[in-house]
């Protein structure tokens, strides 16, 4: 039913345009069918965009919403990490325009600097794991804040598990 | 027997002759220069007694009061003898900023003038008109003198002592012409300077300038200058985002430091004499712990492949080379004066520790043996020692490492989190970040621990304290 909406929308669009091209200037008239033809196809692409805006919004929430989460003065992926990665992955991969920061943070326990670097490694996990899953790797920033943006500032075991991890941000 | 008794009395009568030689020689050789030292660098500090005479005017040249050894003035009572007149304005302004100074000299304990027999108003501000007697019942060894022989309004002339109070030897003294109120702080810390110098040889704490970070609202914080003493305290950078590790140039004229916004790493360079700051951006998005070097080229660690590793910028802040690069961590290089050794973090071995690198034949040792986790070095521009900082089960302390021995002592003992330690141009003082007080703050000890003290740098959290000097 969809289809022959289409067709028939297609059919419509190519005549009207055709036909009005003809009556403004002669020489047009001797254009290709297609070209009109790929005007129905904008036409298509409008009436889909609502839904591939939700769809979007859908996706950047599957990419914000979970974090990956490592162990203290590690960056290696667990298996639910690589779970949650392949999502994301999934995801970029179908939306190739979006694009994704990825920013490593660790737990206040160790020193500045050193942090900054293990934050870094642990952006770079995320990024290499989805890169070797198919994202173009243009779709991907890393960044590293070390201790510096804390979820929780408790010195509390859970606590610091929450502070160790990369967040994901739609940057476009 | 007897030709032994022969070469025991010429050894005997060798012996009293030079006794007497030797004690002739000490009693006409003013002691002084070399008598009152302090080892700063040895192990079991001594401290010297210091006092301070009030600021004078004028010097009472009254010839019966004048008394300069013990036996003369126990002629006269201290009360008794005539006073000069005190010099109330800048004179006594200059003798608190310079009592003050003192006060951060571990080696230094000032004496209570409250405690001096007939008080610190003396006839006059230099030999033979002081009355060194009240000095050494007190117990003091050194004191310092101030004459204004013009009056001590703006624009004046001020003559700073030291003697030796055993002694009555002159340890040095000073003049500074044309002295006003916006430049006391300057005479006080050159003169302060000298004294540290005279006493120990090195006097760069008094010429020194901290660069520190000083932390705004949440997610902001800035480089800011202070004097160790916390003097001429100010904010040289305001551009939003977070600013960390700051590095003088051993020229004094940049500094540089890693700057972060929301999305970006960046290499900060202030500019001393445009007062300017650059913020300059590398492949790989990560910048970590620049530091220069003493030719005023940057170490600083990037991740241009796959982890951060230190690499040198050439003068223009370009990448020119690597200078430690593997498939681990490599981050906080330290230089000594020379540029010789580098001291750095890996975590090729695991959890992060301490390395030093001889940058002339690349041989690498591990220097941080005890614990898994040892961070932050810095070398002491001598080269002897390294600080760094140590997670123990009390949680981050400062230790030394010492290059010649192998071995490794703490020097900080908390409470809080003791970390970021700096050594001073003289390897003797050390700065560092604690957060003893519930807030992050800079204290000093010295290679050899001690108590901290705190450099006052205003309200707000501030950390990373890093030691340059320029020419004022």
């Amino acid at each position: 039913m969809k289809m022959l909406t289409r067709v028939a929308l297609a059919t419509t669009l190519a005549f009207a345009l055709a036909s009005g091209f003809g009556c403004a200037k002669k020489q047009v008239v001797t254009e290709p069918a297609p070209a009109p033809a790929q005007e129905t196809i904008v036409i298509e692409t409008g009436i889909s965009e609502e839904q591939a805006a939700a769809a979007k919004a859908h996706a950047q929430q599957v990419i914000t919403d979970t974090r990956v989460y490592f162990a203290f003065d590690k960056y290696d992926l667990s298996s639910e990490a690589k779970a949650s990665l392949h999502e994301k992955a999934a995801i970029m991969k179908r939306y190739p325009s979006i694009r994704v920061l990825i920013a490593g943070n660790c737990d206040d326990r160790g020193t500045q600097e050193y942090n900054l670097a293990l934050g870094e490694r642990r952006a770079r996990a995320a990024l290499d794991y989805m890169v070797q899953l198919g994202v173009n790797p243009s779709q991907i920033e890393i960044i590293s804040y070390g201790k510096e943006r804390p979820l929780n500032d408790a010195n509390t075991e859970a606590a610091w598990a929450k502070n160790r991890r990369d967040d994901f941000i739609v940057i476009r | 027997m007897k030709q032994t008794t022969f070469h025991f009395h010429r050894s005997l009568v060798l012996t009293i002759f030079l006794g007497v030689f030797f004690a002739s020689l000490v009693s006409l050789m003013p002691l002084g220069h070399a008598a009152v030292q302090v080892d700063i660098f040895g192990p079991g500090q001594g401290r010297l007694n210091l006092a301070i005479a009030e600021p004078l005017t004028a010097i009472v040249d009254n010839p019966v009061a004048v008394g300069n050894s013990a036996d003369d003035a126990s002629m006269v009572s201290p009360s008794a003898m005539p006073k000069a007149p005190v010099a109330n304005a800048l004179g006594q302004k200059l003798n608190a900023l310079i009592t003050e100074n003192m006060s951060f000299l571990p080696f230094i304990r000032m004496t209570d003038s409250r405690t001096i027999l007939g008080g610190t108003v003396l006839q006059g501000y230099k030999a033979p008109y002081i009355d060194l007697r009240r000095f050494q019942i007190a117990g003091s060894d050194l004191v310092i003198t101030a004459g204004w022989p013009d009056g001590d309004a703006e624009k004046s002339f001020v003559e700073l002592r030291v003697y030796e109070v055993f002694s009555g030897k002159l340890v040095f003294g000073r003049a500074y012409s044309n002295v006003e109120e916006s430049s006391l702080v300057s005479v006080a810390d050159r003169f302060s300077a000298d004294f540290m110098a005279a006493l120990t040889g090195r006097g760069e704490f008094f010429s020194s300038t901290l660069a520190f970070v000083k932390q705004g609202s949440q997610k902001t914080s800035d480089v800011w200058l202070v004097k160790p003493t916390g003097r001429k305290l100010r904010k040289i950078t305001d551009m939003g985002g977070q600013a960390m590790s700051p590095s003088w140039s051993f020229d004094g004229r940049f500094v540089v430091f890693a700057h972060m916004d929301d999305r970006t790493h960046a290499l900060g360079v202030w500019d001393r004499i445009t007062n300017r700051v650059q913020r300059i951006r590398f492949q790989g998005n990560t910048v970590i712990g620049p530091c220069f070097m003493p030719d005023n080229k940057v170490a600083v660690s990037l991740s241009l492949n796959s982890n951060p590793d230190i690499y040198l910028l050439n003068h223009k802040f370009q990448r020119e080379r690597a200078l430690e690069a593997n498939s681990s961590i490599n981050v906080s290089p330290s230089f000594d004066a020379e540029g010789k050794r580098m001291a750095f973090v890996s975590s090729r071995l695991g959890g992060p520790q301490i390395f030093m690198k001889d940058l002339t034949t690349g041989e690498i040792r591990r220097i941080s043996k005890i614990g898994g986790y040892n961070t932050e070095p810095s070398i002491s521009p001598d080269g002897t020692l390294v600080a760094f900082t140590k997670l123990t089960p009390q949680g981050h302390r400062i230790f030394v490492y010492d290059v010649l021995t192998d071995t490794e002592r703490q020097v900080t003992f908390g409470p809080g989190r003791d970390e970021q330690p700096a050594f001073a141009p003289d390897s003797y003082f050390l700065a560092y970040t604690s957060n003893r007080s519930g807030q992050s703050q800079i204290y000093l000890v010295t290679r050899h621990g001690g108590d901290p003290k705190r450099v006052p740098t205003g309200s707000g959290p501030a950390s990373t304290p890093r030691w340059g000097i320029f020419p004022e």
